[in-house]
């Protein structure tokens, strides 16, 4: 016996045929890919991305001290040395709104990952296991949307006190729906899929058919809501500054320097101008991502 | 109306009726939860302030305080205000809500109107100049945050074109019971209404596209219908379905919108009264309004449902 045993010719590099089958791409390419031609959201990302690097250099250094009284005339214009002018207090606006945006989006970054937290496994849990479970979490956010937003995040926001982890657990009790929502539509239709059926004939628990096999089906989806969540956070964080029940003084936010600029509006407007337009611009960004990448990540969607 | 949609609708006040109770209940709670009450002051302290609240059965246990509360909102009584003695709850209420009403009603016209005219206009024009100015101020519409708007309302027409509009814009401090007039009613109603607008003229937009494509469509036209027969009485009936869905958050929207808009013009509403009481911890002014809100909320949802049954015949209960 010394026939050697060969080992069967390897699977040759190429199909024989040519190159007719489509290259394979990830989700994440393939999305990009898309995003890539949307020039709208690619000017969103951009600056987006300025956002975030100013948030970071106001870490570190801004012109003069945000929250030091005095250091120009109160309800100076813009000039020179200010060039977004002074607040009523003297401080210097531009170093307020600079540190204003890492306010605006710890909140709307923050509120985006509890919701896609707490969503995320409530709709998991509903969608898979269905039955009384599903019933009871249904009626669960069936009262949640019968309950005006804002007036929830006022009472709650009240009741926890001040400072920037409860604003964001506030908007979180409501926005968490509309994600819970879609993940468990998504789940009951994915569980009925054959893939999910293989993959239960072949003895995989639940904890890995969820999140093995159905959370990863449906992660487009859940990456465009989480995106639409922003906006919506950094707004509702805006009113509530607005109405006075923001981040405690002296930290500056954009919602509560426009609400300042309002009480003044009649003397001066560019206390007002600034930040309602920063606000608008980071907001208008957020909403033209989130479409790109719905957009990228669904095509047959229409829009 | 036959059985199945009279069952459905018991149902749905079922839900409803539990909505509220469970609502009016956790913001009890949460309410009597907050720190502080409306009654501590310099003058009243210690003994004194712990009799008041006593008076006043605010040192019992919340869930008694709240069976209390209940049984007296069955019989028509919210209850006073802690903070305005003497003052009963339910008409101060009701007056409010008139007021609100007629705010969020003329805004909700204003965004159903300006969103469905939008929507059809950017459909019929598809990929044109006019679809894109549109569907971009539609984005604007609903990026831009509704006191911005305000801002700058009050700022063009109250002060840079006051000898044109003799600032109007603002309401008067102290209210005299009349309803605002159109003029005075116009700034706040738009810019409440133009941040929903956007996604009624997204959805409408959509829903239109999807309807023109349809076969039907195509048979109208080619019976030689004109075209504005076509797009109005067949198209848009249809396309109706998909906006009449969104009615129902719209007024939620409309709703929180309203507490922002009417802190800013100083209208004396129920959203102005809400961040009022719930900062002077005028407990039962907070429960009752957020209640209100809740019940008019749910019943604007059942509405939506029914109106939905009436257009599209397909759904049935």
């Amino acid at each position: 016996m010394a026939t050697a045993i060969t080992a069967p010719p390897l699977p040759q590099q190429e199909y024989a045929g040519g190159t007719v089958a489509r290259e394979q791409v990830s989700l994440w390419v393939d999305a990009w890919r898309r995003l890539r031609r949307n020039k709208l959201a690619l000017i969103a990302v951009f600056y987006l991305g300025l956002l975030v690097v100013m948030a970071i250099v106001a870490l570190f250094w801004t012109p003069y001290n945000p929250n030091k009284l005095g250091v120009c005339d109160t309800y100076a214009t813009p000039s020179g040395a200010h060039p977004f002018g002074c607040d009523e207090s003297g401080r210097d606006s531009l170093s307020r709104l600079m540190v204003g945006t890492q306010v605006s989006l710890i909140v709307g970054l923050g509120t985006a990952f509890m919701v896609l937290v707490v969503g995320v496994t409530v709709g998991l849990v509903a969608g898979f296991f269905r039955g009384a479970v599903d019933s009871v979490i249904s009626l669960i956010i069936n009262i949640f949307y019968g309950i005006p937003t804002l007036l929830v995040a006022l009472v709650l926001y009240t009741l926890l006190g001040p400072g920037l982890l409860n604003i964001m657990i506030a908007i979180s009790a409501t926005v968490w729906m509309d994600m819970a929502r879609l993940v468990r539509g998504q789940t009951l239709s994915l569980r009925e899929r054959e893939f999910v059926e293989a993959a239960r004939a072949s003895g995989a628990r639940s904890g890995k058919i969820i999140f093995g096999h159905i959370f990863p089906n449906a992660l487009g989806p859940i990456i465009v809501q989480a995106t639409f969540v922003i906006p919506i956070a950094i707004l509702t964080s805006a009113f509530l500054s607005f109405l006075g029940l923001g981040v405690p003084p002296p930290q500056a936010d954009w919602g509560g320097m426009a609400s300042e600029g309002v009480a003044a509006i009649r003397f001066v407007t560019h206390i007002v101008m600034f930040p309602s337009i920063a606000l608008s611009i980071t907001l208008l960004a957020f909403n033209f991502f989130g479409d790109g990448l719905r957009d990228a990540f669904d095509p047959r969607q229409k829009r | 109306m036959t059985r199945g949609t009279l069952i459905y609708i018991g149902q749905r006040i079922g839900l409803i009726v539990v909505t509220l109770l469970v609502v009016s209940f956790g913001v009890f709670a949460a309410v009597h939860s907050i720190p502080g009450n409306a009654f501590i002051s310099e003058h009243l302290h210690g003994q004194d302030l712990k009799d008041v609240l006593h008076q006043f059965g605010l040192d019992r246990p919340i869930p008694v305080q709240y069976w209390d509360y209940l049984r007296n909102v069955v019989h028509g009584d919210f209850g006073q205000s802690f903070v305005i003695q003497g003052q009963d709850i339910t008409p101060l209420v009701l007056r409010e809500l008139s007021v609100s009403m007629e705010l969020g009603g003329s805004a909700l016209i204003i965004t159903v109107g300006m969103g469905m005219l939008f929507g059809v206009l950017a459909a019929i024009r598809q990929n044109t100049w006019v679809d894109y100015t549109l569907t971009t101020f539609a984005v604007i519409g609903y990026s831009v945050p509704s006191f911005v708007i305000a801002t700058l309302g009050i700022l063009v027409f109250g002060l840079w074109l006051q000898d044109l509009t003799g600032g109007t814009v603002y309401y008067k401090i102290a209210w005299d019971g009349t309803y605002g007039t159109i003029g005075e009613l116009w700034l706040p109603a738009v810019a409440l209404g133009l941040y929903t607008s956007g996604q009624v003229t997204r959805i409408t937009r959509a829903a239109m596209l999807d309807v023109i494509q349809q076969d039907y469509i195509r048979t109208a036209r080619a019976k030689g219908l004109p075209s504005r027969v076509v797009t109005l009485r067949h198209a848009l009936r249809n396309a109706l379905v998909p906006v009449t869905s969104i009615l129902g958050p719209l007024v939620v929207t409309i709703i929180a919108g309203s507490v922002i808009i009417e802190n800013i013009f100083g209208i004396p509403g129920l959203g102005k009264e809400f961040v009022r009481s719930i900062t002077a911890h005028d407990y039962n002014i907070t429960v009752a309004v957020f209640t209100l809100y809740a019940a008019l909320i749910g019943v604007a949802n059942l509405a939506v449902d029914l109106v939905y049954t009436a257009i599209d015949p397909r759904i049935r209960y």
